[in-house]
């Protein structure tokens, strides 16, 4: 902790007497006043333990400084970084900015200039974030580059083109770099693009390419023939640095083609899995593959959570079937697996003990079949939070299903606009055949899945949950309402309707003694044009890019 | 509507084609032109967003649309209201950018 740090710590602490004090089991708390990695802490918790903001003063929230992001395209997408009272954004084209965290004041901006390709890809030009480490802002581009930029002053330090963006389909990242120690890791999107979705490790410093990973094994039992070529995968959300075994744990993406599976009649490794490699080499440690052979475009890139639970280490995952994966840390050993909804027919079940499909359903070419999660999943890849105080697991689940209809399709990587995905489409929309409400906010044990409370939605979250010492949990909706709940009974305390929807990650952090809650807020993304059919109510949400901090009122 | 208003129609109609045809754009009436861009709209999952009826996310039928500006789209893409659409320039020859404007038309309050 660095004195500046500790000092303003302390002044929280006199000011109010209700400072969190930092425990060891608690990664992260060590820093409360920073957010400064995309999920706060190398455990992917999603937890400010900063309290100063709690259930008996939340009443009295009221914006403290509102600023503009830039462009609108795609809307805001991002996780903010807030270090030593400076926010690090970046929003529409890879735009980066530094902004003072008490008045939102633009402290200097930089803006890459963007391969033309950029226009034809299918993701772009959302970015989801930012890393900082080594007195650097670290950014993946969506033309497939890593940059280091100045920390103080957001001039370019290094740059590399990593993807080769022309002929990977358009491959590129779309979500922000881990830090693990002296190297970055960037995870490519692929998935829907017929390329080979890639893992790369980078000097911090230099911006050296020191490895890649291939997301697709060389494996011809688990790639029959050619279908390897553009099996997809890739890691196109941010993975997990865990320092004390120098792993770095990624999710990966689905296998293409997503709905048709006739050509890849193998396990399609590693696909829709759990990476662990070795952050200075990228050498595979293990593997847990979650959905072997998808066909329900099931991916696998949310946030990796770790534990330590009953003396052992463990990393609990959410794959987008809504399926919880319970792993031991150190293999990838199967401790549990859970659904966060039963609203799920693409197979009877998963085995707890083996991760087995059991009664998988296939997909006839050419003909609907319903299947429930949606491609959206369970979940959106917008993260959950876990609060250590309460115990819970706060996740937004979206409980509706859709058709697909797999048919046949040529590859061509040349063709940007395209998705590789033996359909015509992403999949009809429908509710779920018993009537439910399509999504809610569910509270629960991480490791088995039991319920505490929920908070039901006409229209599901698509955004990232926060949770913080003060017993609260914030969750933004499409509509743009962004409520705080009490995070054990889920009562409502307080709302403020934001202007535009949101699908970006809520933070906290403190700046001189005072709390601040931070929320992107800017209605977006293929969500915003997918979603309509089914959801009538967003056609009217207006776009935006927009931060709004928030603080108490004295 | 009155005659005079059908006729002013038609003749409308009849210079925008003379205009497109300076610029070798096929008869978007042509319903081979129309079914070569509806298997492309297919096809190139024009679909994902704006439906297999153009009834989608980013409702085509609802719209009246001109020929120029939806070329214009698919060719050059599209920014606007926070979403955006890939451009197809270069992937798409302008002959089969015509076929889907076609179609696109066809699907559109323009042909209603």
């Amino acid at each position: 902790m660095g004195r500046m740090t500790w000092v303003a710590t302390v002044s929280i602490a006199c000011l109010l007497g209700t400072a969190t004090v930092a425990r060891a089991a608690d990664p992260g708390a060590e820093d409360p006043n920073n957010w400064p990695q995309y999920h706060r802490t190398s455990n992917a918790w999603r937890y400010s333990p900063l309290d100063q903001i709690n259930k008996d003063n939340v009443g009295k929230l009221a914006v403290a400084w509102i600023a503009h992001g830039g462009d609108i395209t795609m809307g805001i997408q991002e996780t903010p970084l807030a270090i030593d009272g400076v926010i690090y954004s970046i929003t529409s084209g890879d735009r980066v900015a530094a902004l003072d965290g008490k008045t939102g004041r633009e402290l200097w901006n930089y803006e890459p200039r963007l391969d033309p390709l950029t226009k034809k890809v299918l993701f772009a030009p959302y970015s989801r974030g930012v890393a900082v480490g080594h007195g650097m802002v670290f950014i993946g581009t969506v033309d497939g580059r890593g940059i280091g930029l100045d920390q103080k002053t957001g001039k370019q330090v290094w740059e590399t083109q990593l993807t080769d963006f022309a002929n990977c389909h358009g491959c590129n990242f779309t979500s922000p770099p881990v830090v693990a120690g002296d190297v970055l890791t960037f995870g490519s999107t692929a998935g829907e693009l017929a390329t080979q979705g890639k893992i790369f490790g980078v000097d911090a410093k230099t911006g050296k390419k020191l490895w890649e990973f291939n997301t697709i094994k060389d494996d011809p039992k688990s790639w029959p023939g050619e279908s390897g070529k553009y099996g997809g995968g890739g890691a196109w959300m941010p993975g997990t640095y865990d320092a004390d075994t120098g792993t770095v744990y990624y999710g990966t993406g689905n296998p293409g083609k997503d709905f048709i599976d006739s050509e890849r009649a193998g396990d399609n490794l590693y696909t829709d899995s759990i990476v662990a490699l070795d952050a200075k080499t990228g050498q595979l440690k293990w593997y847990r593959q979650e959905i072997k052979q998808d066909v329900w475009d099931y991916d696998s890139p949310y946030e990796v959570m770790l534990f330590k639970k009953d003396g052992k280490d463990l990393i609990v995952h959410m794959n987008k079937s809504g399926y919880v994966f319970v792993l031991d840390k150190n293999d990838g050993k199967i401790e549990n697996i859970w659904p966060v909804s039963d609203v799920k027919n693409f197979v009877k079940d998963i085995d707890r003990k083996t991760g087995e499909l059991i009664g998988r359903v296939e997909l006839p070419v050419n003909q609907e079949t319903l299947i429930c999660p949606s491609t959206f999943g369970g979940r959106s890849w917008n993260a959950g939070a876990y609060n250590p105080k309460s115990g819970l697991w706060y996740n937004n689940v979206l409980d509706f299903c859709g058709y697909l209809k797999p048919v046949a399709q040529k590859d061509d990587p040349k063709d940007y606009g395209t998705g590789h995905t033996g359909s015509n489409d992403f999949g009809r929309l429908v509710l779920a055949p018993d009537g439910r409400k399509p999504g809610r906010l569910d509270a629960r044990d991480p490791f088995t899945g039991e319920r505490k409370w929920t908070y039901e939605m006409d229209v599901p979250g698509f955004a990232s949950s926060l949770t913080t010492g003060g017993g609260l949990v914030f969750n933004g909706d499409p509509l743009g309402m962004l409520r705080a709940f009490d995070a054990d009974t889920g009562k409502v305390l307080w709302s403020f309707n934001t202007g535009s929807g949101m699908r970006s990650g809520i933070i906290s952090y403190a700046v001189d003694g005072e709390q601040y809650i931070l929320v992107p807020s800017g209605w977006g993304s293929y969500a915003a044009i997918l979603l309509p059919p089914l959801f009538p109510q967003l056609e009217k949400v207006p776009a935006a890019s927009t931060l709004i901090a928030f603080k108490v009122v004295k | 509507m009155t005659r005079g208003l059908v006729t002013a129609a038609i003749a409308a109609i009849l210079i925008g084609e003379a205009a497109h045809s300076e610029e070798n754009v096929p008869n978007l009436r042509d319903p081979t032109v129309i079914a070569a861009g509806h298997d492309l709209f297919l096809a190139k999952q024009c679909a994902h967003c704006h439906g297999v009826d153009g009834t989608g996310g980013i409702n085509l039928a609802r719209r009246s649309l001109e020929a120029k500006g939806v070329f214009q789209s698919i060719a050059d893409g599209r920014e606007k209201s926070g979403l955006r659409m890939p451009a197809w320039r270069e992937v798409l020859s302008d002959e089969e950018i015509w076929q889907a404007t076609a179609y696109v038309l066809s699907i559109s309050q323009h042909s209603k």
